[in-house]
């Protein structure tokens, strides 16, 4: 993992992209126990904003990661024997990257998506298995309530939590 | 009947709510341990399922 992190530090120092942060499964982990996962989820700020925009190119960042030798497995793109995702930023994830915790793995820097945008991005996939991580989190890791319930209430997520929280806690 | 039964392990007697707070407290412990030992427990995983679950499209992280 730690050589994917090296190529996301490289394409922010080449300036093909502004910022990322490690979302999905590999982020719930840093604030839960460990579980089953294949994939590095990396939520990049691309230079240019894309907002408003219909077509999102990644096109610069295919190529440079393919000129190193990295391969494509799928809508994966394997580096150092490690499956990762790129998802281009929407505002809520670019909130998330830009709120995201500074950190290190084995020495190398790198950003982890907190607890409380992890949980507004798993109840908007909706997946069982975006619940589940919900589930871990909220039993898991330190949830600063307030920050939750105004990211949920900006991007009209309020409602779907508390249906969320209605089924898991019974009442 | 059931709710009364108690676990002997070694020395220790529980009741199973015992063995249940401890299965909690351990899950506790485990996320708190770092980013680093949690993607190792992850690799392993992985093999397991590679081995075990007979899931030959999983991938083994390279760490």
């Amino acid at each position: 993992m730690k050589g994917a992190l090296k190529v996301f530090n490289e394409l922010k120092r080449e300036g093909l992209i502004k910022d990322y942060a490690i979302g999905g499964a590999i982020a719930a982990l840093k604030w839960t126990e460990p579980f089953f996962t294949q994939d590095l989820d990396i939520f990049i700020i691309l230079e240019k904003p894309t907002d408003g925009s219909k077509l999102i190119v990644l096109t610069p960042i295919y190529e440079y990661l393919k000129s190193k030798g990295y391969e494509w497995k799928g809508h994966w793109i394997v580096i150092d024997g490690v499956p990762v995702d790129i998802f281009p930023a929407d505002p809520l994830e670019r909130e998330a990257v830009e709120g995201a915790e500074e950190t290190e793995y084995e020495g190398v820097r790198t950003k982890v998506i907190t607890p409380e945008y992890l949980i507004a991005l798993f109840l908007r996939t909706g997946r069982k298995k975006d619940r589940i991580k919900i589930d871990l989190l909220l039993e898991q890791s330190r949830i600063d309530s307030k920050k939750l319930e105004k990211i949920l209430s900006k991007y009209q997520l309020s409602e779907k939590f508390r249906i969320f929280k209605e089924k898991h806690d019974g009442v | 009947m059931e709710c009364n039964q108690k676990i002997v392990i070694g020395e220790r007697i529980l009741t199973r709510e015992d063995l249940y707070r401890e299965e909690e407290e351990l899950r506790r412990e485990r996320a708190r341990l770092s980013f680093e030992e949690k993607i190792k427990i992850l690799v392993g995983l992985q093999k397991l399922a590679y081995s075990w679950g007979k899931k030959g499209d999983v991938i083994i992280w390279k760490i």
